[in-house]
C-alpha cells in the first residue's frame, strides 16, 4: 500500500517537473507542432531571428495582443491597423486566410541593428500566396524587437464616380417540361483556340473561348481526352481557370490538367464548352497596367490592377494567356490578388512562367475576373 | 423435406424462371430501317440515328416492363412529357383495374420522317408487329396479335433520346 | 360482342353484346384502359370523356358463359385545341438565311397528335406588319418550315395558327459582330483618352451596350490591356500617355485600326 502510495507521488511529481521544464526550455520541433516558431515563447528574444520567428508564431496563432505588443514601432499603428495589414482592410482573400508557415533570412546585423526578410505563407481557399516583408529589428538592452512594415490602407479621395450600370437581368420560364414553349436560349459560345501540352505531372490543355452573342455567359468547358481505342482516359473540368462570367465578345482563357496522363496516349481530345445565361454586370471595369513580360531567367509576367468603378472588389483573379511568335499560345497561367482592389488604386500582380516554355513567349494577353460582395463572379 | 428434395425443387424453380427469360431472349423482336424520308428537313448523321433506334428500343423494353409490373417509374428514363404522362395514366387504369399487360413485340419497321432544324426533336414512323396479353392477376384474359403503325416523337435529354409523343396513327 | 372499327377520342359510344349473364368488358392499350361490367345482351355503354386517348385497343369481353376479342380504334378529334409550337431559335444575328425555323405540332383537346392533314400559317411580323408568311399542309401531324431574320436588328412575332388556334412566339433578331472598330485617342489630364466611333455591324446595325471592346497600349516592352464595355454605342477608356506607344482595340475576333501616339502631335 505504502509503495504503491510512494509510486502515485513519484510519478506526479516527475509529471511537474516536466510541465515546468518543457514551458521553460521547449524544445525546436514541440514549438513548431504547436504553432511554429523557432523560439522560446516565454523568454525574451535574444537575436533578431528569434523576435522574428516569435512575431510568427504569434501571428500563426492569432495573437495578436501578443505579437503587437512585442513590436518596436507599436506606436506608429495602432492594433486593429496591424491587424488589418495581415488580414485585409477590406473582405477579400486574406480575411479567411491562415499562415501556413513562415520563413526568416538575415539580411544584415549591427550590434543594435538588423535586417531581414520575412516571407508568410497563407493559405486559402484557391491555394496559397506568399506575403514577403522586409523587416528592421531593433536592440533595447537584453532582448530584440522587430519594426513592422505597416502597408496603410490605401484612402481614396473623396469624389463621386458616376457608373451608368449595364445589367442584364433574365426571366426564363421555370423548371418544368418547357418543350416548345417560349424560353430565352443559351449564350452562343465558340472555342476559339486549344492547345494541349504535356508537362512532367500530366497532360494540360488550355484554349481560349469567345462569347460570340450579345447577352451575358456563364461559362465552363469540359474536356475528355480518348485513348486509341475510343476509351476514355480521363474527364476533367476548367474549374476555376477561366474567367467564369464572359460579357459579349468576351474571350478568356482556360485550363484543364489531368494529372497522371501522358500526352503520347491521347488519340484524341473531346471540347465541351458549357455556357449559361445569367444575370450580369458589366461593371466593375478593371485594367490592366503596365503588364510587362520579364524573360528568363526568372521569366515573369508582371503589371497592376487599376479597379476603375467605385466599388470594392472584394477578389480579382488575374489569367494571362502567353503566345508564341506564331500567334499560337503556349500558356496560361493565374494568380489571385489577396488583397481587395479599392477604386483607383493599382495592386501589383506577379505571374511566374516555366522556364521552359518562357523561351518561346512573344506576346501576352491578361483578363480579370472580379468577386463584389452581394455580386457574382 | 430431405435434400434430394431441396435440390428437385431448386431445380424446378430455376427452370421456371429461366425458360421464359430464354423464351423471351429467343423471342427478340427483329428490327427493319427504311430508308429516311425527311421531306427536307435536317439530315440524320449516322451517330444520332444510331443512337436514337438504340434509345427508342430501350424505350420499348422500359414500356413493356412497366406495363407488365404496373411500376410508372420505370418509364422515367426513356419517356418525357405526354408520351410519359399518357403510359403512366395508363398503369394507373391497369392497377386500379387489377389487371397487367404483357406486350412483346415481334418486329419494328422504321422510317425517320423528320429532323427538326436546330435538333432538338426527331419523328419516326415505327410499324410494329407484337402481341398483346392482357392478364387479370396470373389468368390471361385474353392474347391478341397486332400489326399497328406508331408515330413517335423523341427529344434529346441530358443523355438521350426520350419518346416525347408515343402514338398509334389511328388516321 | 361488335364494337365499332372506330371512334373519336373523347365521344360516347356504345359496344353492342350478345348472350346472356354476366360478363366484364376491358378496353386496353398502352394509352388507357378501362373496363365496364356488363349484361349480356346490353350494349356496354361509355359516355363522352371516358375513352379519350387516341390509339389502338383490344376489347376482350370476358365471364362465365362468354371469352371475346376484338380491336378498337381511338382517333383524334378533327378540331385542333392545341398547338405545340417550336420556334428556334429564340435569339439569332440579322441576315441569317433560313435562320429561323417552326414546327407545328397540331392536338385535339386531349392532346392526341392530329394526323389527318391540315393547312397551318407560319408568319413572322414586326411592329410595321407581317414580314414573311408560309402556308405548310402538316404531315404525320407536323408542318414546318424556316424563314429568314431580316437585316434590321429587333424583335419579331413569330405565329403559327392552325383554323382559329395559334401560338406566338418572340424572337430576337440581333446585330452581328462589328464591322469594323475605329478608335481615336486625345490627351487627357496627363493620360490618353481612348475611344471608339459608334461601332456597328455590317448592316449599319449599332452593337449594343455591354459588348465587350478590348484596348492594348504597348510601350517599349510594357502592355497595358483593358477590357470596356460599349456604353452609348461607344467604348471609352484613360490609359497611360507614353509617347510612341501603339494602341489599338478589337472586340472578339474582330480587330480595329491602331493608332501610334506621338504626343498629341
Amino acid at each position: 500500500m505504502n509503495k504503491g502510495r510512494l509510486l502515485a507521488a513519484g510519478i506526479a511529481v516527475a509529471t511537474l517537473l516536466l510541465l515546468v521544464i518543457g514551458t521553460m526550455w521547449p524544445v525546436t520541433s514541440a514549438v513548431a507542432y504547436a504553432g511554429g516558431g523557432q523560439g522560446d515563447l516565454l523568454v525574451a528574444p535574444s537575436t533578431p531571428e528569434a523576435a522574428a520567428n516569435d512575431l510568427g508564431t504569434q501571428i500563426r496563432l492569432h495573437a495578436w495582443d501578443k505579437a503587437y505588443s512585442s513590436l518596436a514601432n507599436k506606436a506608429e499603428f495602432t492594433q486593429d491597423q496591424f491587424i488589418h495589414d495581415l488580414t485585409g482592410y477590406a473582405l477579400s482573400l486574406r480575411t479567411y486566410a491562415t499562415l501556413d508557415g513562415f520563413e526568416v533570412q538575415p539580411l544584415h546585423q549591427t550590434a543594435n541593428d538588423a535586417d531581414m526578410i520575412m516571407k508568410l505563407r497563407w493559405s486559402t481557399v484557391v491555394g496559397t500566396f506568399e506575403d514577403k516583408r522586409n523587416v528592421h529589428a531593433t536592440r533595447s538592452g537584453d532582448h530584440w524587437a522587430v519594426n513592422w512594415p505597416i502597408v496603410p490602407e490605401q484612402h481614396v479621395p473623396p469624389q463621386v464616380i458616376p457608373v451608368n450600370y449595364l445589367r442584364w437581368d433574365v426571366i426564363t420560364s421555370g423548371s418544368g417540361d418547357d418543350w416548345g414553349a417560349q424560353d430565352v436560349e443559351a449564350p452562343h459560345v465558340r472555342i476559339v483556340d486549344m492547345h494541349p501540352v504535356n508537362r512532367a505531372d500530366g497532360v494540360v490543355v488550355m484554349g481560349e473561348l469567345l462569347n460570340e452573342d450579345v447577352i451575358p455567359a456563364y461559362v465552363s468547358v469540359r474536356s475528355t481526352l480518348l485513348a486509341k481505342n475510343g476509351s476514355v482516359l480521363d474527364s476533367e473540368g476548367s474549374f476555376d481557370m477561366i474567367s467564369h462570367t464572359l460579357l459579349p465578345k468576351q474571350v478568356t482563357p482556360f485550363v484543364i490538367r489531368f494529372p497522371g496522363v501522358d500526352l503520347s496516349d491521347v488519340a484524341s481530345i473531346r471540347m465541351q464548352p458549357l455556357s449559361v445565361l445569367v444575370s450580369a454586370s458589366a461593371d466593375p471595369v478593371i485594367e490592366v497596367l503596365n503588364q510587362q513580360y520579364n524573360a528568363p531567367p526568372g521569366a515573369s509576367l508582371t503589371g497592376q490592377l487599376s479597379n476603375q468603378s467605385g466599388q470594392t472588389v472584394n477578389v480579382a483573379h488575374v489569367i494571362s494567356s502567353f503566345y508564341d511568335k506564331n500567334g499560337q499560345l503556349i500558356w496560361v497561367a493565374g494568380q489571385y490578388i489577396d488583397r481587395a482592389l479599392q477604386p483607383q488604386t493599382p495592386v501589383d500582380f506577379h505571374i511566374s512562367v516555366p522556364e521552359d516554355i518562357a523561351r518561346n513567349v512573344n506576346t501576352e494577353r491578361t483578363v480579370v475576373s472580379t468577386y463584389v460582395l452581394g455580386g457574382s463572379l | 423435406m430431405g435434400w434430394r428434395s431441396v435440390i428437385k425443387r431448386f431445380f424446378v424453380l430455376a427452370c421456371s424462371l429461366t425458360l421464359p427469360l430464354a423464351s423471351a431472349a429467343a423471342q427478340q423482336a427483329t428490327v427493319h430501317l427504311e430508308p429516311q424520308q425527311l421531306h427536307g428537313s435536317r439530315p440524320i448523321e449516322k451517330q444520332t440515328e444510331a443512337a436514337v433506334i438504340r434509345d427508342y428500343l430501350a424505350a420499348w423494353e422500359s414500356m413493356q416492363s412497366a406495363l407488365n409490373l404496373n411500376q410508372p417509374t420505370l418509364l422515367d428514363t426513356n419517356f418525357v412529357g405526354p408520351a410519359l404522362d399518357k403510359l403512366t395514366g395508363t398503369i394507373g387504369d391497369q392497377a386500379s383495374l387489377g389487371i397487367h399487360v404483357r406486350y412483346q413485340e415481334r418486329s419494328h419497321d422504321l422510317q425517320f420522317v423528320f429532323y427538326s432544324p436546330e435538333g432538338s426533336s426527331i419523328q419516326l414512323i415505327d410499324t410494329v408487329e407484337y402481341d398483346e396479353q392482357v392478364l387479370d392477376h396470373d389468368k390471361v384474359l385474353a392474347t391478341k396479335p397486332l400489326r399497328q403503325r406508331y408515330l413517335v416523337v423523341l427529344t434529346p435529354s441530358e443523355v438521350r433520346w426520350r419518346v416525347r409523343l408515343f402514338q398509334a396513327d389511328t388516321q | 360482342m361488335t364494337p365499332p372499327p372506330s371512334v373519336t377520342a373523347g365521344s360516347a359510344f356504345a359496344i353492342p353484346t350478345t348472350g346472356s349473364g354476366k360478363a366484364a368488358l376491358y378496353i386496353v392499350g398502352p394509352a388507357q384502359a378501362v373496363r365496364r361490367d356488363v349484361d349480356l345482351g346490353q350494349p356496354a355503354s361509355f359516355a363522352a370523356g371516358v375513352l379519350y386517348n387516341a390509339g389502338h385497343y383490344v376489347v376482350l369481353l370476358t365471364g362465365d358463359s362468354v371469352a371475346d376479342t376484338a380491336e378498337l380504334d381511338v382517333v383524334p378529334a378533327p378540331q385542333p385545341e392545341t398547338l405545340g409550337f417550336l420556334a428556334k431559335p429564340s435569339r439569332l444575328p440579322v441576315g441569317t438565311p433560313n435562320g429561323i425555323s417552326g414546327a407545328i405540332y397540331i392536338f385535339d383537346a386531349y392532346h392526341n397528335l392530329i394526323t389527318k392533314p391540315l393547312p397551318a400559317t407560319l408568319e413572322l411580323s414586326n411592329a410595321s406588319g407581317i414580314v414573311q408568311t408560309r402556308t405548310v399542309t402538316t404531315l404525320n401531324g407536323l408542318a414546318w418550315t424556316e424563314m429568314n431574320s431580316a437585316e434590321k436588328e429587333g424583335t419579331v412575332k413569330f405565329v403559327a395558327r392552325v383554323g382559329n388556334i395559334s401560338s406566338t412566339r418572340i424572337i430576337d433578331q440581333v446585330p452581328g459582330d462589328p464591322c469594323a472598330i475605329t478608335i481615336s485617342a486625345a490627351p487627357a489630364n496627363g493620360k490618353l483618352l481612348v475611344q471608339t466611333a459608334p461601332v456597328h455591324d455590317c448592316s449599319g446595325n449599332a452593337i449594343p451596350d455591354g459588348t465587350i471592346v478590348t484596348f492594348t497600349e504597348t510601350y517599349n516592352n510594357m502592355q497595358t490591356t483593358v477590357d470596356v464595355p460599349l456604353k452609348q454605342g461607344v467604348a471609352r477608356v484613360t490609359m497611360p500617355a507614353y509617347k510612341g506607344s501603339k494602341i489599338s482595340a478589337a472586340s472578339g475576333v474582330v480587330a480595329g485600326n491602331e493608332i501610334l501616339w506621338g504626343g498629341g502631335q
